[in-house]
């Protein structure tokens, strides 16, 4: 018997499954399928509770009542099966389960060997192979020029200089490729771009979403922590504990701290009008299917509501998996900032915040004195106004606090006056918290909760790849300190293949495994399941060394072949690739999220905040902070730059473990009409003293003669053009007027939005450089829009 | 390749221009058509359509039932006699308190032949009475703005679901691939839970509603900046052009690089005719006062905008056309702002019923208004006892449909006596979404899209067509 094989507490865990296979496997045979003795058929609930020529077989919720336990302990004048004894275990598994009121699972165990490749251990490899020995066609090898751009933009997210291309060219010793993937891997901006890959996939925003959208303020933080933790190439294990339980695992560790902020990042929000067993209850939804999605590549949104239809995942591991973060509550906590921190801008920035904000609460003053302490009148004709003040005033206290030195993070139970779960959530205080029962809810339905569940691990990696489930612990604290581990173990079959997979896939475009946030199932089957298990080896005995494995891959000669197809690059790469090649890029690294150039009708559209508007969107002042890369910039939910959002960026809502690459028309305007892409054209025509030294710049190479013919004449034409039409100068700022359809009086009232405080340093203006500069800014916006730049083979 | 289905001479192509652009991209015919294609999916409907469009004219904050199109009588003899229900962990601080029973401000008048009781203040939607069907039963099943509002239009309480716009634009593709096919038209401000409410979630990027702001361009970066002249745009699309061809030349096998040379020629296409749609100006004088815009009209100008808009989109071809009118929330003065709340609609959607109607366009459009829930009967005492309005309520709500496929002239569903439940012809949200796209052609269960290893479909799990509403 293969329950027997598993040890007490594994029975224990899996519960009413196992009582059901075993039914099926000892029982069926005589009581339902082919035959139905004693007129008893086992095979359903229902046939249960109906029973056979003896009566019901169970009495749900009574056990000893039942003549199914009585049967197998042999009690009653009954023994079953017969000429077998179960074991204790099997019995005590039976008692819980009608104990526990007899739920029938629908879940069935007859799944293809095929659909459980992810769970099953893989075979020891062989260290010595290499991974072009897995795929054995030897294709054409790249030229160099395409190599270096390959590499570059793959490791760093920019595209190479001429120089470092010439030198790679030039470059004929031995190790010259392996060098260069060395230097790649060194960067600082090698972090920039793979933690990109990274917040993709845990969905990272610097606000809550929903009605305010109101900022969290110091995930900026966690946004860092990933960075370095690329950065030093943290064992992924290590990366992986300090997640989903650095506070339990690593106390008094900073960086364990702030890495908590994974567990908090998807949207959310309580307000006055949520319920709050609701908005809990969606945050234990959202972090049990983040956790899956991101470390274990499973889906489990399907075994919310019912058992999974086409994986083992019965409700009741995702109920199980859910209880561990029961006790899990958001905290705030102070933490000072860390020397690997940038902390260089904080008080700059902060002291701009403050003074609008201060305007803010002056005009209130003005408006209806003390009437925000409770006292004084407020006229009712000016309750709208007043009203668009208290709003701001309220995002403003929340944005304040992303220069303070605090942590976005989570605590085993609440922290004493450091929670963190905004004005309308109710926090006791920590000696009389109690960790909330977690039940399985049939249908997802809050206000149906069945069986009451304790904490556990997903028993199909037990089941399937002999990897035992832990007990974890019903106490406030360490829940997730042993899902962590079991999480981040090498014996843990899903979780090692899992990252190697997203390494590939980031490397190649399309992973081993093409879906990389399902491996069960309906994920697509791995192409080459000998090479990801080979891979994933490296990973752990690298000593889960993530930039061990971009060795091996980047150092293979299927990196290096020669492509047919090209890969558009993704949103962030272009915006930073246009702002590098213009020379406009900031490499000022870390920090608070900056507010870059976007679209103006973007930046002056109101938006709904929960009974006003929002403040208006002002870029940062300083060319050198709202010109950083796009990882920097701040990830605002209702508020996407559509510079990223129309190139495909990743949703701040759902994992995305893959990007779009669709070509839509609206990419077009953004890269041919946008503000940005002719500022930065411009920006590139007055750095520039010809045609050919634009081609150098955006392309990394000459132009070929042709190229360069109609360019030359293009930009001939052009240059006619301006100079005899000089350009308007520079239009005086708009003042930004709100209009809002007030609840109050379904009538519209407007707004003028006060002027940012820093003078805005502004970009270029065609009015200020010569008809030459503008005639060249011309052709690099040509250059920009070019398929040539926006490929990478 | 060009043509759209819908022949209005308005917009059809002009073929010059195409071929113009054809040339400059040196694209050729051939190429832009292979790559156009594998952009957009026309898979056409799963059964015969009884609409081939929709406008769903979506009320943001909630709208009154009982305020509106399901007057509750016995809450004259309620007013503020204190409610009483069982209170649960399932309620929102708002609902929490002393509450009392309010009475409705507004009379209500009987129209249409079969005399629905409706707001005396809808003079004008009255007339329409008759190709109405009403709906009392649909059930919301969040009391919070952002996330009902997230069901209602995605299906999903949690954003970042394909919108209903997304789901049926991707199950009958486009009708004229020279415009967006999901247009959304937002008040002044974007609706809370922001663009989340029109975006194509997990579906691709061709399938987002391309929203026409209040200001500014009406696709966004679809002119060049100021003093970029056409003559400079041109010489610079030239240059790109034959860079572009160079570098295909380099890349024979790589098929992308042509349908991003055509996507280029579809932006200027869409350049040209965009604005052409937009032109509202053009309408008749008769038109323009019918749906409230200009002159006088203070009141209704903005929405009878919108709502034209609506019209001239469904007649461009426009598939999903999604109208946000704001500022339902009346939990105080709700007299007062639901006032001039119905005011600003009552014109506008009774012309643009009237205008498909003449026009021969209500067979073909399924016409949708809705909030993303209905209010409650009771409220608690604020602002000294004389600001009654209405909190949240999600068990009871109205909602109206007309047009293709559905009854013309009835009232599906009912409330209880004080509109606090629905008791009659009862049906959760995707219901109602699973019927939207009934009518449209589509069935749900059919219209699925493989996300992270799962089948994913509007309902989520599936649904029951809403039967009673069907014509």
């Amino acid at each position: 018997m293969r329950i027997l094989a598993l040890a007490a507490a594994a029975v224990s865990v899996h519960g009413a499954l196992d009582v059901l296979s075993a039914l099926k496997r000892d029982c069926f045979g005589c009581h339902g399928e082919g035959q139905v003795l004693s007129k008893l058929d086992l095979r359903s609930r229902e046939a249960m509770l109906k029973g056979g020529a003896r009566g019901p077989a169970i009495v749900p919720g009574n056990a000893e009542a039942s003549l199914l336990l009585a049967a197998i302990e042999g009690r009653k004048g009954l023994q079953m099966p017969p000429g077998a004894k179960p074991s204790a275990e099997l019995v005590a598994a039976v008692r819980e389960w009608i104990n526990g009121g007899a739920v029938w699972t629908a879940w069935k165990e007859d799944y293809k060997s095929e659909d459980l490749w992810a769970f099953r251990q893989p075979k020891p490899r062989d260290k010595a192979k290499t991974v072009d020995a897995f795929l054995g066609v030897s294709t054409a090898k790249a030229d160099k020029r395409t190599l270096i751009r390959r590499v570059t933009i793959d490791l760093t997210g920019l595209p190479p200089t001429q120089k470092e291309i010439d030198e790679f060219v030039k470059d004929n010793s031995k190790d010259a490729w392996a060098r260069l993937v060395d230097r790649l891997l060194a960067s600082p901006r090698y972090g920039e771009r793979w933690a990109r890959h990274w917040l993709d996939v845990v969905r990272y925003a610097d606000t809550n979403g929903y009605s305010n959208d109101f900022e969290r303020p110091n995930a900026w933080r966690y946004r860092d922590y990933v960075i370095r933790a690329f950065n030093e190439d943290k064992p992924y294990n290590r990366f992986i504990l300090e997640q989903v339980a650095g506070d339990e695992l690593f106390p008094g560790n900073p960086e364990a701290l702030i890495a908590t902020g994974f567990l908090r990042a998807g949207p959310w929000e309580h307000t006055g009008m949520s319920v709050e067993a609701v908005t809990r209850q969606m945050f234990l939804d959202d972090v049990t299917h983040a956790t899956a999605a991101t470390f274990l590549g499973l889906t489990l949104g399907c075994a919310k509501c019912h058992d999974h239809k086409f994986d083992p995942l019965p409700t009741k591991d995702y109920y199980r998996m859910q209880a561990v973060f029961a006790t899990t509550e958001f905290a705030r906590p102070k933490l000072p900032f860390l020397p690997t921190e940038n902390s260089s801008d904080l008080a700059y920035g902060k002291s701009l915040l403050q003074k609008v904000s201060d305007d803010v609460k002056t005009k209130m003053e003005r408006m209806a004195p003390g009437y925000q302490q409770g006292r004084g009148t407020l006229p009712p004709d000016q309750f709208e106004e007043y009203k668009l003040y208290q709003k701001h005033n309220a995002l403003h206290k929340e944005s304040l606090d992303r220069y303070e030195p605090k942590a976005f993070a989570v605590s085993s139970g609440p922290r004493n006056g450091e929670t963190d779960g905004g004005a309308n959530m109710r926090y006791p205080k920590r000696a009389e918290y109690k960790p909330a029962d977690v039940h399985v809810l049939p249908g997802g339905n809050i206000q149906a909760p069945a069986e009451k569940v304790s904490p556990g691990v997903l028993s199909l990696l037990e089941r399937y790849g002999g990897y035992p489930s832990p007990v974890v612990p019903e106490t406030v604290e360490g829940r997730r300190a042993v899902l962590a581990n079991w999480i981040a173990n090498e014996k843990n079959p899903l979780t090692a293949r899992v990252m190697a997979n997203r390494i590939w896939q980031y490397h190649f475009g399309k992973g081993l495994a093409a879906d990389a946030n399902n491996f069960g199932k309906m994920g697509a089957k791995p192409s080459n399941p000998e090479l990801l298990d080979w891979l994933a080896s490296e990973l752990v005995e690298s000593g889960w060394s993530v930039k061990a494995v971009h060795r091996k891959i980047l150092n293979s000669q299927a990196y290096q072949a020669a492509r047919s197809e090209g890969r558009r690059v993704e949103a962030e790469v272009l915006r930073d690739s246009i702002l590098f090649v213009a020379g406009e890029l900031s490499e000022e690294r870390g920090g608070p999220g900056v507010f870059p150039d976007i679209n103006e009708d973007v930046a002056r559209q109101p938006l709904h905040r929960m009974g006003s508007l929002s403040p208006v969107y002002r870029p940062d002042a300083l060319k050198r902070i709202r010109n950083r890369r796009t990882i920097y910039t701040f990830q605002q939910r209702s508020l996407v730059d559509p510079m990223v959002e129309v190139f495909n960026g990743a949703s701040m809502d759902l994992s995305c473990d893959r990007r779009d690459a669709a070509t839509v028309p609206t990419q077009a305007f953004a890269l041919f009409n946008s503000q940005f892409a002719h500022d930065m054209a411009l920006a590139m025509g007055a750095r520039v003293s010809n045609v050919s030294e634009l081609f150098v710049r955006v392309l990394g190479r000459a132009p070929r003669a042709d190229e360069l013919r109609s360019a030359t004449a293009t930009y001939r034409k052009l240059l006619a053009q301006h100079t005899a039409a000089a350009p308007a100068p520079r239009a005086a700022a708009r003042p930004v007027v709100h209009s809002i359809t007030s609840e109050l009086t379904g009538e519209q009232h407007k707004f003028t939005h006060p002027e940012s405080p820093a003078a805005y340093e502004h970009n270029l203006h065609p009015s200020e450089v010569t008809p030459k500069a503008r005639a060249l800014g011309d052709i690099a916006l040509a250059l920009i829009n070019s398929n040539e730049f926006v490929y990478v083979y | 390749m060009f043509t759209n289905t819908r022949k209005t001479a308005l917009l059809r192509p002009r073929l010059g221009m195409v071929s113009r652009r054809d040339a400059l991209f040196g694209g050729g015919m051939g190429l832009g058509a292979v790559a156009l294609s594998a952009m957009t999916s026309p898979k056409g409907p799963h059964h015969k359509a009884r609409a081939k469009n929709c406008i769903f004219l979506l009320m943001e904050g909630g709208p009154s039932h009982i305020d509106t199109f399901d007057p509750k009588p016995k809450l004259d003899a309620l007013h503020m006699t204190k409610f009483q229900k069982e209170r649960t962990k399932f309620e929102a601080n708002m609902n929490t308190g002393e509450r009392y029973y309010v009475k409705s401000p507004f009379t209500f008048k009987r129209a249409g032949k079969l005399g629905v009781e409706m707001n005396s203040l809808f003079e004008n939607f009255a007339e329409c009475a008759d190709d109405i069907c009403f709906y009392r039963g649909l059930r919301a099943e969040s009391v919070n703005h952002p996330t009902a509002l997230y069901h209602l239009n995605t299906g999903n309480q949690f954003g970042g679901d394909p919108a209903v716009g997304s789901w049926v634009t991707y199950g009958l593709g486009s009708e004229n691939k020279n415009l967006p096919s999901f247009v959304v038209l937002p008040d002044t401000a974007f609706p809370q839970g922001g663009a989340a409410n029109w975006s194509n979630g997990f579906l691709p990027a061709e399938f987002q509603g391309t929203p026409l702001r209040a200001a500014g361009a009406p696709v966004l970066d679809m002119a060049p900046p100021a003093g970029v002249t056409a003559e400079r745009q041109r010489a610079v699309m030239d240059l790109m052009g034959a860079l572009n061809k160079g570098h295909q030349q380099q890349h024979p096998e790589h098929a992308e690089l042509a349908a991003r040379i055509a996507s280029y020629e579809l932006a200027f296409r869409m350049q040209a005719e965009m604005p052409k749609v937009l032109e509202i100006e053009k309408e008749s004088k008769a038109t323009l006062e019918m749906y409230g815009i200009g002159g006088s009209n203070k009141d209704t100008d903005a929405v009878g905008r919108r709502c034209l808009l609506a019209r001239r989109m469904v007649e461009a071809g426009v598939r999903f056309v999604q109208v946000i009118v704001m500022g339902w929330d009346s939990h105080d003065y709700i007299e007062k702002a639901h006032s001039a709340r119905m005011r600003a609609i009552d014109k506008p959607i009774a012309a643009l019923l009237k205008d498909l109607k003449q026009r021969g366009l209500l067979d073909d459009t399924l016409v949708v208004w809705s909030g993303e829930f209905g209010r409650s009967p009771d409220n608690g005492i604020r602002a000294g006892g004389q600001a009654w309005g209405r909190d949240h309520n999600a068990t009871a709500m109205s909602t109206w449909l007309a047009g293709g496929g559905v009854k013309r002239g009835a009232i599906v569903g009912a409330t209880d006596e004080t509109g606090l439940q629905g008791v009659e012809a009862v049906h959760p949200i995707k219901d109602f979404h699973v019927t939207l796209l009934h009518l449209l052609g589509l069935d749900d269960a059919k219209l699925r899209y493989l996300h992270a290893g799962r089948e994913k479909q509007l309902s989520q799990v599936g649904g029951e067509i809403i039967r009673e509403i069907l014509a």
